[in-house]
């Protein structure tokens, strides 16, 4: 349990991060070139979708989601009966968790007779992000994973397992995708670094923030540009009191259009005693997550919940993002999140209501008993009807 | 197409991702050889190569050992090497990075070089010279082969680029063509070696290449419905020495693949056993060149298609740079060069190879794209009712148009308010999804210069997007920008006045 990077991750030939990122720009601009072609070139659209997707996952360029849109209504223009107009539209859709649209378009695609690997490959996202038949996903995953070839299915099956709080599997399962990664690119690598460091610090029920770091560190190393690692393992290290190291971190994140960058560099002023600043970075952060929110409301329900549950001091709107977030994604995480700003917002009933139907949708399963609503639930039960000490709420 | 984008390998990092190998002699001076390969398919302006892989392209001296239906080439072990190496970015004050490199050359001589530097890097005796950079993609794909279809287009790598590494060598004292003058050539992507003592399972190489569309087109030929993809693990085999244990399934999948070719015309042009001497040297996967024979743009494989017809080859073989291989690699594949020359629907790459070192074209300019949108409170119907037609007077700046013709081809001749004239053709029109799509003529400078105006709905509103995609022709792009985003925003901040 807990290997760290440097015994688990053998040197392996990545090409440079700085490298990679430059690289993935280039090829990314060429593509949208040769798309406004020829859009009928599903092909073509597809391998947009994967750069996009990079983009927006490593260099958190959320512009992304904007210019996917624009390629699904492209190509659906381009060739408005086929079966990839329908993937890459469901595609795009799940990328900006409008799950249920995609759900639709991947119907839609299916019906269109689409390649039925990438529907399933598809559908199992969508089951996975919103918490259905997770027992399913599960052994699909495995299923997929056991075959030859197929390194890329291993992280999601981390994950699966991460969700069902099977976190000694998830962690090896983890371990197998470094060990046994074989390609150049530092873009899977680095992501399986940022999932170790996510188990670590945000899935296990004790939390080793020391193992985390490491592991978003290493995360970092590959890929200087990765934002959302920079943002995360500068969490740990503003807990940790280490500020001057936490802004070394984020600032270079500053060009991202990732308003959690701006949010935590607040902390970083406000904790140094630099008003000022921290109320600049404060508005820049807010203004960023409304135009996220205006633009992409399901795709950033979760993160504004965060930020308005903390910086953003606005508990009420907090809670209404949550029950968005909620209603798009009843996952776990979904609705102790939603309890939480639920209790923020001085909604102890509203609350409990939610730790109950969690509590009646897992039946008590593992996953549930792990998780911050456990206690809240039975002390509702039994009538106590008061914050319960073991909620998340009162952990802050 | 040739070696691009052949296996997931290479889609995880396309800098690694080999797509051509060339072989020819100096045009200017034919007692120099020339070898260059292309990595990177569609890379964008700013590309640079993986720290982590070699370029390596490696020679060995090679001789008929049969001909006919028992047609067969042998490589000795003697290799000539040529093996780039980059290093990481150097960081510059303009904020372009800059990269250099190392070529190892055979004899253990070593060359540094600054990539993109069109001069390259020479050794004091001249005997070698290096360059590595951007280059205009020199390949032509004028054909979509299907599952039973083979299809005329236009170019369809038109305007890209790729990253090319070029050796010129002199022939005498390098190669040494007295012992010798048939060659081997192969381009590999070996990862760089870790420091020692780390156990890994780092794979031999992430690509390689012989003669082009072993991957693409023999061994992953969509004539063959349900056939496994097997060019990963074609990219894995060791170049000059593929696995025994392999041999037998790339044999079969080659030999399908040449036959289903051979009948795409309705004919048979070859005979089984043909067909079976032309797996085997297929599956013998190099590039055949003999430096002491002309090597033209019309050369290529005829050292093995002389040696299959039982016949002296009498050219050098080779690839140029200019050779339309893939046209003459499908004629060959499917009449056997007993039927018309099988002319895909280009007849040129986008720029042809210059005479001079380094020989590949430079590289095309990226298409500029200028996109302005707007949202609007107004539904979509009503804002497309007021600019959907290609005649609509809308647009602030737009003192009077004339139309000319009617639907698809239709032209609008557009006085601007500050007296100049442009003239668009319209390319497409839908009005049920609110959107056209034209070309502009004349008027602005610039090329290939298309325009899309698109109306969508957007909550209780719209949203009206225009976007327009050219090449900056002969003015700097900062004042054609300036143009087409004056045009853009002032039209599209006239709806918002109007609509809210």
């Amino acid at each position: 349990m807990a290997a760290r990077p440097e015994n688990a991750m053998a040197r392996k030939p990545l090409t440079d991060g700085a490298i990679a990122a430059i690289n993935l720009e280039s090829a990314r601009l060429q593509s949208w070139s040769r798309f406004w072609r020829a859009p009928e070139r599903s092909a073509l659209a597809e391998l947009i979708l994967e750069q996009e997707l990079l983009t927006m996952q490593f260099r958190s360029d959320f512009g992304a989601l904007d210019r996917l849109d624009r390629l699904a209504s492209a190509v659906a223009r381009a060739d408005p009966g086929a079966a990839p107009a329908a993937i890459v539209a469901a595609q795009v859709a799940c990328a900006a968790h409008r799950f249920e649209e995609a759900r639709a378009a991947l119907g839609e695609a299916q019906a269109r007779g689409a390649p039925s690997d990438a529907v399933e490959r598809l559908s199992l996202t969508l089951d996975q992000a919103t918490g259905e038949s997770l027992d399913c996903v599960l052994a699909a995953r495995r299923r997929r994973a056991a075959q030859p070839g197929c390194w890329s299915e291993l992280v999601p099956l981390g994950a699966v397992l991460a969700d069902l709080c099977e976190f000694d599997e998830a962690e090896r399962t983890y371990q197998h995708a470094l060990r046994d990664y074989q390609d150049v690119s530092p873009f899977a690598l680095a992501w399986v670094c940022f999932e170790l460091g996510m188990l670590w610090s945000e899935r296990v029920p004790v939390p080793r923030a020391e193992v985390a770091a490491q592991w978003y560190r290493a995360a970092i190393d590959i890929l200087p540009c990765y934002v959302k690692a920079r943002v995360h393992l500068a969490e740990i290290l503003l807990s940790d009191g280490q500020n001057k190291d936490a802004e070394d971190l984020l600032r270079p994140a500053l060009e991202s259009v990732d308003p959690e960058v701006a949010w935590r560099l607040a902390e970083v002023a406000e904790a140094a005693g630099n008003a000022v600043e921290a109320t600049t970075f404060a508005a820049a952060a807010r203004a960023g997550f409304e135009s996220l929110l205006a633009r992409h409301p399901l795709a950033f329900a979760d993160h504004g919940t965060e930020f308005y549950m903390a910086g953003g001091g606005e508990p009420a709107r907090a809670f209404a993002l949550a029950r968005l977030n909620l209603a798009n994604r009843p996952t776990l995480r979904a609705f102790e999140q939603a309890v939480d700003a639920a209790l923020a917002a001085g909604e102890p009933l509203a609350a409990a209501e939610l730790a109950t139907k969690a509590r009646q949708r897992w039946a008590g399963g593992a996953a549930f008993r792990n998780s911050s609503m456990a206690i809240w639930a039975d002390d509702f039960q039994i009538g106590t009807n008061e914050v319960p000490r073991g909620s998340a709420h009162a952990r802050t | 197409m040739s070696d691009h984008i052949d296996g997931p390998r290479q889609i995880g990092d396309p800098s690694v991702d080999l797509s051509d190998l060339f072989a020819f002699r100096n045009p200017e001076n034919p007692g120099r050889m020339v070898l260059a390969a292309n990595a990177f398919p569609s890379a964008g302006a700013s590309a640079v190569f993986s720290n982590a892989a070699f370029y390596a392209i490696a020679l060995r001296r090679a001789s008929v050992a049969g001909q006919g239906d028992a047609a067969k080439f042998k490589t000795d072990g003697e290799e000539f090497r040529f093996s780039f190496r980059f290093d990481t970015l150097e960081p510059r004050t303009d904020g372009k990075p800059i990269q250099r490199g190392t070529c190892m050359l055979p004899g253990g001589q070593q060359l540094r070089f600054v990539v993109n530097d069109e001069n390259g890097a020479s050794t004091p005796d001249g005997a070698f010279r290096v360059f590595a950079g951007l280059r205009s993609d020199p390949f032509l794909l004028a054909w979509i082969v299907g599952e039973r279809s083979l299809t005329r287009c236009p170019n369809l790598l038109q305007h890209d680029n790729v990253l090319s590494v070029v050796v010129e060598c002199d022939t005498r004292r390098v190669l040494d063509p007295a012992k010798g003058s048939l060659f081997a050539a192969i381009v590999e992507t070996p990862p760089v070696p870790k420091p020692p003592g780390l156990v890994t399972h780092d794979p031999a190489r992430f690509d390689w290449i012989g003669r082009p569309e072993q991957t693409n087109l023999r061994l992953n030929n969509p004539g063959l419905a349900g056939a496994d993809d097997v060019r990963d693990l074609w990219n894995q085999q060791t170049p000059f020495a593929i696995a025994e244990e392999f041999k037998p399934l790339f044999r079969k999948r080659l030999l399908d693949s040449l036959a289903n070719h051979d009948m795409r015309d309705g004919r048979a042009d070859w005979t089984p056993a043909g067909l079976a001497a032309s797996a085997e040297v297929f599956l013998d996967d190099f590039l055949l060149f003999d430096v002491l024979k002309p090597i033209t743009d019309s050369s290529f494989l005829e050292i093995e298609k002389s040696t299959l017809n039982g016949l002296p080859y009498k050219t050098g073989g080779g690839r140029t740079i200019d050779a339309h291989d893939f046209d003459i690699l499908l004629t060959w594949l499917v009449n056997r060069d007993k039927g018309e020359f099988m002319q895909g629907g280009a007849t040129s790459a986008t720029k042809p190879a210059s005479k001079t070192f380094p020989y590949l074209a430079p590289p095309n300019a990226q298409v500029q794209m200028v996109v302005t949108s707007v949202d609007l409170s107004a539904p979509p119907d009503q804002v497309w009712a007021l600019i959907g037609t290609f005649g609509a007077m809308w647009h602030p700046l737009i003192a009077g148009i004339t139309l000319t013709g009617t639907g698809i081809g239709q032209l609008r001749t557009i006085d601007t308010v500050d007296g100049k004239r442009i003239i668009e053709r319209l390319d497409a029109i839908d009005a049920a999804q609110r959107f056209y799509r034209y070309t502009m003529i004349s008027g602005v400078p610039a090329a290939d210069y298309t325009g899309t105006l698109d109306v969508k709905p957007k909550g209780a509103g719209s949203s009206a997007e225009w976007r327009v995609q050219y090449w900056a022709d002969g003015q700097p792009d900062i004042v054609v920008r300036t143009i087409i985003s004056t045009l853009e925003k002032v039209g599209l901040d006239s709806l918002k006045k109007r609509f809210g």
